[in-house]
């Protein structure tokens, strides 16, 4: 097990690292001299020289590469080309709006997923309702989605504020005001792939002898559905949840964009507009170990809760 | 000149009182004035500022040296009055007294100095330095309210640059001992006080319980909540989240237009919209293909699209009601025949193709596609490139743009436009126009206080640009801002940077 | 999600080519000519409205069916052309270069789709062209992984065994042996991959780096009618709804070959 983590944690390392660099060095090439960037294309070649040397451009690349490896280990990831803000700065103060989004779809996405795949009337009569709706969050563009919201909730019937992010320091009821279509859009994806996984779980879980045992003691339909077969089979969801984690900031960047809300997706996007090479290759990192972290635990949390696993390898 | 000054603030002094006459109700004190705002300020040190958003926070936290009117005349703000020397090339102004810097730094001729120095530094490096260095040779002390600027020349130019970023006053104390981030904690005479500011959500400022004019400002707080658009402004105005959105135009506001709670007041000087290139290269370096394009483009019909009809057509860089407007002044008139005709004069009988880069901004996008229908139906084919509106006017200025459609908003001096575009050495002057005449004309017009000679030197300045056609001129825009109806108070100056000094909430 | 599903998605399909081939003659009209009555709603003479600058709606969506389904077909054949050749290499062969192939495969699948379509659109300039090669490369690791995964079941079947042992060289096994059982896997995944680059080239668009204008293109117009929900809704909506029932009609297809 202890072997599994360490050769796990390892490879993990070895991705990071290896997608850093790959970043790194995509990002610099194609870019061109950043200093031309910042200074235009009419500037003196001593001030391209001299701005070089003052941010290392002249150095090799491999090089700044390890420069700026270090600077991002110990927590200094440069500063913003087009704000000259710290980089970290910027994130730091972004990344709560994003967290608190993908959190919240994420939990609704898992207890939708899980109530409406095991509510015996939907696993009924309402089946087709819960597989129509599935199918749209899977296939329905967020941004479609979200534009939809908007129209109705707040164009048409002025129920919610159409746009926009307040802080928890402003009321709990306008901030959570706020939160609800942007979660709703950036969630319904997660309920359509969640219930497929969920779903094809659920169906061998219910094959399984201990159901019968259950069913022929004569328990009710939703008593065996939600304290018997449900939490043997929201596992693989779990783990699911782990492995979504890198589109779910694809979508969480579409999302903020359609709700114009203070987070790291629009800074991510406002970065890759503007040529903003540090903030871009910060973000894509944070993204990257985002991913390969949330990755291992759903490996780790898997070869715990499957001993066939454990033992196998 | 002193005579005009005097002159303006008298039909300053009338204008408010009938402004006073017209709100009948006497403003109240108190409340929060939500304003909405695309938002993409770098810093709130005006010795450094360049973008155009930072100066809806910066005419708050900041009291200029002379303000504009709304007819652009100039007015005393922190310069109670002035008096130029019979040479015309020293003027000494006399501050008001008792006003301090929020952090309590005596506002003096001594400020005054420091602030004109910072910008006149070349170490410190101010973008506002290569405006300002060619005009203003030192500036003195005379006693502690009275400051004198020695200049190269006569100029009638330093005041309105006295009204915007150059005149905007910074407490030395503050600027010395909270360096760079003097940017994001800036401290000036201004009527609010920046508290706090978050970067791509809002901007929080507080009244100034000590401002210079005791009654003022009527608001206790004025917040600024980014915005990823204006249009998101108009919705967010209806549900009540903010109290006022500008930049909208005349589409945006149709929703709106007869919304009982919501106000609009359009804009009373329009920007200038124009279609620019590199006019010292091949292929535009062609007097005949520039006049093809100016023929192939239907302003009428733009202004139709694009304004609902409620712009101006342009026939040249000024728009009618300010001094320096020609009304003889033509431009080339949509005709695609002669431009097909012009277009193989120029060598070009099958046309040719560019690309038009197009910042990401609606207007600009509307604009864009139909100079692509336009000109594609004399066979100038036209392929979009899409630019982020934050990355565009760096690359208009570093040169990787050719074509592309520009505007800008008027200033309170003809020269504060006309110079700096179309002298060759105009800072933006990225079209690469180069004319001796022009040059002379604007290099002269500059150093004369008297307007009808001026004017004369302008008109002939205009006629020979738009002959020469470094650009296209497309159109002046329609705008507005739109109020939710208890904010009281509002008036435009042509420069289209609200001011909310004055504002006051009701109920 | 098998028969009826299958049969709803070719539906659906089918639908939308036949849209996109016959879009001249289907569209009412011109998709690109400008008109004085801005953002007008549905009326007899434009069933759908007009957008910002006075064009007919339901022209531009019918035409937008056409650089959707290149994008989404041109895409996922690249990311096919990728994908399945390093997938049946990896697969087939043993040792070092399987190794070295599942970790690049692995390292690409780290990265969420969007985003990096996001870097290196912005990087390349958007046009048809660079999207279907960015959307194509962005794909192709699934592809691969799952290619591979079928293949090295195949390998370890008996059949190839002999094969192998008999002399045959990779690239004979690979086309008699691996490749026909890997064919049905493929198909199914095609049709995944379509659905998968209309869905992101759309975000792509909405998010500003699509097709520049004034191409007819879905996501484009969901972005520039964003703004006028509150005057014409049709002008977002109704090219809104079209991406949504193309991307379900594909994955929908792929989905019941599982």
């Amino acid at each position: 097990m202890l072997r599994l983590i360490v050769r796990r944690v390892l490879l993990m390392l070895a991705t990071a690292i290896a997608i850093s660099a790959l970043l790194f060095f995509t990002v610099t090439q194609l870019l061109g001299s950043p200093a031309e960037m910042m200074l235009g294309q009419d500037a003196s070649p001593q001030a391209v020289a001299a701005l070089n040397a003052a941010y290392g451009f002249d150095r090799p690349a491999a090089s700044q590469y390890l420069h700026w490896l270090g600077g991002a280990l110990s927590g200094d990831l440069g500063r913003s080309y087009t704000t000259q803000q710290s980089v970290a700065a910027a994130i730091a103060e972004r990344i709560p709006v994003t967290l608190e989004l993908t959190l919240w779809s994420i939990a609704l996405a898992v207890i939708a997923a899980v109530v409406c795949n095991t509510i015996p009337v939907a696993r009924g009569v309402l089946q087709p309702a819960v597989t129509v709706a599935n199918l749209v969050g899977i296939t329905v563009p967020n941004f479609m989605l979200g534009v939809s919201l908007i129209f109705v909730l707040s164009v048409k019937l002025n129920l919610l504020p159409s746009t926009g992010w307040v802080p928890w320091s402003d009321g709990i009821g306008v901030h959570l005001q706020h939160m609800i279509m942007p979660v709703l859009t950036l969630s319904a994806y997660y309920f359509g792939a969640f219930s497929i996984v969920y779903r094809a779980e659920y169906a061998n879980v219910v094959q399984r002898p201990f159901i019968r045992v259950a069913q022929a003691k004569g328990l009710s339909d939703w008593r065996v559905a939600f304290r018997h077969a449900a939490p043997n089979a929201v596992l693989p969801v779990i783990t699911f949840v782990g492995v979504s984690i890198g589109q779910l900031t694809g979508g969480a960047v579409v999302t903020e964009t359609i709700f114009s809300m203070p987070g790291t997706g629009r800074l991510f996007v406002a970065a890759i507009e503007a040529r903003d090479f540090p903030v871009m290759l910060a973000m894509g990192m944070l993204i990257v170990v985002g991913v390969v972290v949330m990755n291992l635990l759903a490996d780790i949390g898997y070869a715990i809760a499957n001993p066939q696993i454990r033992h196998g390898s | 000149m002193i005579g005009i000054g005097r002159r303006e603030v008298l039909t300053g002094l009338t204008g408010g009182i009938l402004a006073m006459a017209a709100h009948a109700e006497t403003p109240s004190r108190g409340g929060t004035l939500t304003v909405g705002l695309s938002n993409d300020s770098k810093t709130y040190d005006p010795i450094f500022s360049v973008q155009y958003s930072e100066r809806y926070v910066l005419y708050l936290a900041f009291d200029t040296l002379v303000k504009y009117g709304p007819d652009f005349s100039i007015r005393p703000e922190l310069a109670e009055s002035w008096e130029t020397s019979p040479d015309g090339k020293r003027i000494v102004f006399t501050l008001r007294e008792g006003v301090s810097f929020q952090d309590g730094t005596p506002f003096d001729a001594a400020a005054v100095k420091w602030n004109i120095d910072q910008r006149l530094d070349e170490k410190v490096n101010s973008p506002q330095r290569q405006v300002l260095a060619p005009i203003v040779a030192s500036v003195d002390v005379v006693d502690s309210r009275h400051v004198a600027f020695n200049l190269v020349t006569p100029s009638p130019v330093l005041f309105s640059l006295l009204g915007e970023r150059t005149g905007f006053m910074v407490s030395p104390t503050a600027w010395q001992q909270r360096g760079p981030v003097f940017g994001t904690q800036p401290v000036g005479t201004g009527a609010f006080i920046l508290k706090e500011w978050t970067r791509g959500m809002r901007v929080v400022l507080e009244r100034n319980p000590n401002y210079w004019q005791k009654a003022l400002p009527y608001l206790d707080r004025i917040i600024v909540q980014d915005l990823a658009g204006s249009v998101i402004g108009v919705q967010r105005l209806l549900t009540g989240e903010i109290d006022y959105v500008d930049q909208l135009t005349p589409t945006d506001v149709l929703p709106i237009e007869t919304r009982p709670g919501i106000v609009l007041k359009p804009i009373t000087v329009g920007r200038w919209y124009f279609l620019q290139w590199h006019v010292n290269q091949p292929p535009f370096d062609n007097a005949r293909l520039r006049q093809a394009f100016a023929h192939a483009i239907d302003r009428d019909r733009l202004n139709e699209i694009t304004m609902r009809g409620q712009g101006t057509i342009s026939d040249g860089p000024t728009p009618p009601g300010l001094w320096w407007y020609d009304p003889m002044l033509k431009s080339y008139p949509h005709d695609p025949a002669r431009a097909k005709a012009l277009l193989a004069e120029a060598g070009h009988p099958d046309g040719l193709e560019f690309v038009l880069s197009t910042p990401q901004v609606s207007v600009f996008q509307q604009i864009s596609q139909l100079l692509q229908e336009q000109l594609g139906a004399v066979g100038i084919r036209l392929t979009l490139q899409p630019v982020a509106a934050s990355e565009w006017y760096a690359r208009v200025v570093s040169g990787a743009t050719n074509l592309t459609p520009t505007r800008w908003t008027q200033r309170a001096d003809p020269d504060g436009l006309l110079y700096i575009l179309f002298h060759s050495t105009g800072f933006a002057n990225t079209m690469k126009y180069k004319n001796e005449q022009v040059d002379a004309l604007l290099a002269q017009a500059r150093t004369i206080y008297d307007v009808a000679r001026r004017r004369q030197l302008y008109a002939e300045a205009q006629r020979q640009i738009v002959a020469d056609l470094p650009m296209a001129p497309l159109l002046f825009g329609a705008e507005y801002a739109a109020l939710r109806a208890s904010v009281n108070g509002f008036a435009w100056v042509p420069d289209q940077i609200p001011r909310f000094r004055d504002v006051w909430k009701s109920g | 999600m098998t028969r009826p599903g299958r049969w709803i998605g070719a539906g659906l399909v089918a639908a939308i080519a036949i849209v996109a081939i016959a879009a001249p003659l289907l569209a009412p009209q011109d998709p690109y000519a400008s008109g004085t009555d801005m953002l007008a709603l549905p009326s007899t003479a434009h069933r759908l409205g007009t957008d910002d600058l006075g064009r007919d709606v339901l022209s531009r969506v019918i035409y937008g069916a056409q650089a959707s389904l290149a994008i989404g077909f041109g895409a996922a054949l690249v990311a096919m052309l990728i994908g399945v050749p390093v997938g049946l290499v990896a697969g087939t062969l043993r040792g070092v270069i399987d190794v070295a192939l599942a970790a690049v495969i692995d390292l690409f699948i780290a990265l969420p789709g969007l985003v990096l379509a996001l870097i290196i659109t912005v990087m390349v300039a958007p046009s048809l062209r660079n999207l279907i090669l960015v959307l194509g490369f962005v794909m192709w690791p699934p592809i691969a992984r799952l290619v591979r995964g079928q293949a090295l079941a195949i390998r370890e079947m008996l059949f190839v065994e002999a094969a192998r042992a008999t002399g045959g060289t990779p690239l004979w096994i690979i086309r008699h042996h691996v490749w026909p059982g890997v064919l049905p896997v493929v198909a199914a995944q095609f049709a995944t991959s379509v659905s998968f680059a209309i869905f992101t080239s759309a975000s792509l668009s909405f998010l500003g780096l699509g097709i520049p204008p004034p191409a007819a293109d879905w996501g484009g117009m969901v972005r520039s009618g964003y703004d006028y929900l509150a005057i014409n809704p049709w002008m977002s909506l109704a090219p809104g709804a079209a991406v949504s029932l193309t991307v379900m009609g594909f994955y929908v297809i792929g989905r019941s070959f599982r």
